[in-house]
């Protein structure tokens, strides 16, 4: 449906994980929404299985700027982040790893105790409440392994990583949960095993909010769905109510204006703060909901890490479903291993172009090239872990200008010894698995630009030491909302989007029920 | 006015001021790396950065001539460039030992030059098709019907593994009794 620009509406900025789901939560109960979307919507027929070409199809290549003492910001400095701009926002590259929060996960700063140089909280809300809402999620994502749906088999990188895991006494590992169909379910068809989710799914098997809640929402009659609108601002009425949001249409370059009555920020980690910075007015000279100044602090990107290794027989590893390889014995907080929290183990294949840039960032020489030569013998396995949130790990607005001419955002990333305690701790496992099943050559891989980007916006009970409250409504500003992983109070180990996609269809349901009774 | 390899050596005050002629008379815009003999010293540089035997010699010419390219984008990148390639000649580089380009190698490890060698090649050998047939990545799968039983778990040197997960899996995720309050002193003390 078309929308009047001066219609005071719902207005939900981002079409991913979590912009998506509010977006549909609320349409599918009657209530109208706008969505403004930065980047272009992209269907899975012109997804390009090819890695660079892909990349520069969907990757969010705004102008960034990073500081810190994190290899990432020497390795990738114009691109801290691994985002997607375009309508499913990064669930279109996303593998598609659905694992929940621990109870625990929720209450770390109760768990762990004060870390030195770490800013751990308790959510505001815990993992009973919650537990109904992943039921949601994986219902909505159709995550394998869950709701009585089948698993994935087996593929190459699997069976060595399983069989490694085996030999060293592990036994929680399986080939989910995950969001892609092994079989055919929710009218999408199962898993061709085609190898290409990270560049978006051509099949369809794969969840993203483009195959299931933009098509869904559309269908209710009650979604103003505008791709490439860039929004730049977002402003309030004398009594410091949001009001309305600027945007950019990024074809034209034409600003524009949508009067609002709710606003929901869904833009990721490093975009959403950024646009309540950019929001600074008289009445809120630090930027919208920043009364706490906590704005775009506690960002965190989880642990990260790969180890990948060389055989001498043929793996041909990048075959069949990217990421269907979960290790989780060691994800359970445990101080004696020298670091609190704890990590998953994924597997992980990269095609040749990307395994030449991300390998090792400004590596070159024989032992480089020996782990090249023998692509086909590969195989490869990510680290997912919790991340310490630390105040000065950050968002800010910087010197340097986008191509609109507004400040890009600067993101400064320390990693806390906490994290390289864990990530020290992962290499040695990962190598341990694989040398166990004959590994001739291992590897150390650094992160990549951040995939996984959370916290800026945290959620806490106390005003003074968050952003947004345990529905995610600014503390500040009544009729604000922050829709995405930016609220993430702390990080745990599993990879986020199934929480987002939870934490945005809980906040869906409680929206339009005060939108109903008109409490806003 | 022609511009020669001397001309360049002058001085680089005099050389921007010729390069800039240059970009205004067509005519006189000169390359850089453009005589013969050029590509293949690069192509060696490529050759010794990322070493593959079975890597055929066109591959690192393609890569070279990639990278030439970039070295001939404006004219910092062209002083730059010449400067590189001049330091590569004076040590007839592409006649050196494999263990002799290393070393070199490393002595240029942070210029500029070498920073823009390096990270054309890296991405631009292994994004090569060529290179891709040789060790044996297959690309795109979609318009084939993706992998099939027996070519995704193709693997046959290690026994067939437990797919679903274990039994005792989700009593070992919702027991937090061996978490909760644990002493983590080792960090605290930092």
């Amino acid at each position: 449906m078309k929308i009047d620009k001066k219609e005071k509406a719902v207005v939900v900025i981002g079409t991913g994980p979590g912009g998506a789901t509010v977006a549909y939560e609320l349409t599918k109960r009657g209530i109208p929404v706008v969505s403004l979307e930065a980047g272009p919507r992209i269907m899975k027929e012109d997804y390009k299985n090819d890695e660079w070409p892909a990349f520069s199809q969907m990757a969010w290549l705004d102008k960034r700027t990073m500081t810190g003492n994190a290899r990432v910001v020497k390795d990738f400095n114009g691109l801290p982040t691994w985002l997607v701009k375009a309508v499913g926002g990064t669930a279109t590259h996303w593998a598609g790893a659905t694992p929940r929060f621990l109870d625990y996960e929720w209450k770390t700063k109760s768990t762990y105790g004060n870390v030195k140089g770490a800013s751990l909280l308790d959510w505001p809300i815990d993992g009973k409440s919650m537990k109904p809402y992943y039921v949601k999620a994986e219902d909505a994502i159709g995550s394998t392994h869950r709701g009585g749906r089948p698993p994935l088999p087996a593929n190459n990188n699997y069976k060595v990583f399983a069989e490694g895991a085996k030999r060293n006494g592990y036994k929680f590992y399986a080939t989910g949960p995950y969001g892609t169909n092994a079989a055919p379910y929710d009218g999408r068809p199962g898993s061709i095993q085609d190898g290409f989710n990270f560049q978006g799914d051509k099949n369809g098997s794969k969840w993203n909010p483009n195959v299931r809640e933009i098509p869904r929402a559309l269908k209710t009659g009650k979604l103003d769905l505008r791709p490439n609108s860039q929004a730049v601002q977002i402003t309030h009425d004398r009594n410091g109510k949001v009001d309305g949001v600027l945007y950019i249409d990024t074809k034209t370059k034409a600003l524009h204006r949508q009067e609002a009555k709710v606003v929901c920020v869904a833009g990721n980690s490093i975009e959403t703060p950024r646009l309540f910075l950019m929001s600074a007015s008289s009445m809120f000279p630090n930027g919208l909901a920043n009364s706490s100044d906590q704005v775009g602090r506690n960002y965190m990107r989880h642990l990260t890490g790969s180890v990948y290794a060389r055989f001498d027989k043929p793996v041909n590893f990048y075959r069949g479903e990217t990421m269907a390889g979960f290790l989780a014995d060691e994800v359970k907080n445990n101080p004696k291993r020298g670091f609190v929290g704890g990590y998953y183990l994924e597997t992980l294949a990269l095609g040749p172009s990307f395994m030449g840039a991300f390998l090792e960032p400004g590596g070159w020489g024989k032992k480089f090239a020996d782990m090249m030569d023998g692509y086909r013998n590969l195989a490869g396995m990510w680290i997912v872990g919790e991340d310490m949130p630390q105040a000065n790990n950050r968002i800010t607005l910087g010197s340097a200008k986008d191509a609109f001419g507004l400040p890009a955002p600067n993101v400064h990333f320390d990693d806390h010894p906490n994290d390289t305690a864990m990530r020290n701790h992962a290499y040695k496992v990962g190598e341990k698995i694989y040398k166990s099943v004959g590994a001739k050559q291992t590897w150390r891989t650094t992160p990549y630009p951040h995939t996984h980007n959370l916290g800026t916006m945290r959620m806490s009970a106390k005003k003074k030491d968050g952003v947004t409250n345990k529905w995610g409504r600014c503390h500040d500003i009544k009729n604000l909302f922050v829709s995405d992983g930016s609220v993430m109070t702390t990080g745990a180990a599993c990879n986020p989007t199934l929480t987002i996609v939870a934490l945005a269809i809980r906040q869906g349901e409680y929206l339009a029920d005060q939108l109903k009774k008109g409490k806003i | 006015m022609t511009i020669t390899r001397r001309n360049l050596l002058l001085g680089a005050a005099s050389t921007i001021a010729y390069l800039q002629l240059g970009t205004i008379q067509a005519k006189s815009d000169i390359k850089i790396a453009s005589k013969a003999g050029d590509q293949k010293m690069v192509a060696s540089m490529c050759r010794a950065l990322y070493p593959h035997k079975r890597f055929p010699d066109n591959i690192y010419m393609d890569v070279a001539a990639g990278a030439i390219k970039k070295g001939n984008a404006d004219t910092g990148s062209k002083i730059m460039f010449r400067a590189g390639l001049d330091g590569l000649q004076s040590k007839k580089f592409d006649k050196l030992s494999f263990g002799k380009q290393t070393k070199y190698l490393k002595s240029i490890e942070g210029s500029a030059f070498f920073g823009l060698i390096r990270g054309h090649t890296t991405v631009a050998l292994y994004d090569h098709k060529q290179v891709w047939k040789i060790i044996g990545y297959e690309g795109e799968s979609f318009s084939k019907g993706g992998y099939k039983d027996g070519q995704y778990n193709s693997l046959d040197w290690l026994p067939n593994p437990r797919i679903k997960e274990h039994p005792e899996l989700q009593a070992f995720l919702n027991d937090s009794s061996s978490v909760k309050y644990a002493s983590s002193k080792i960090i605290q003390s930092n």
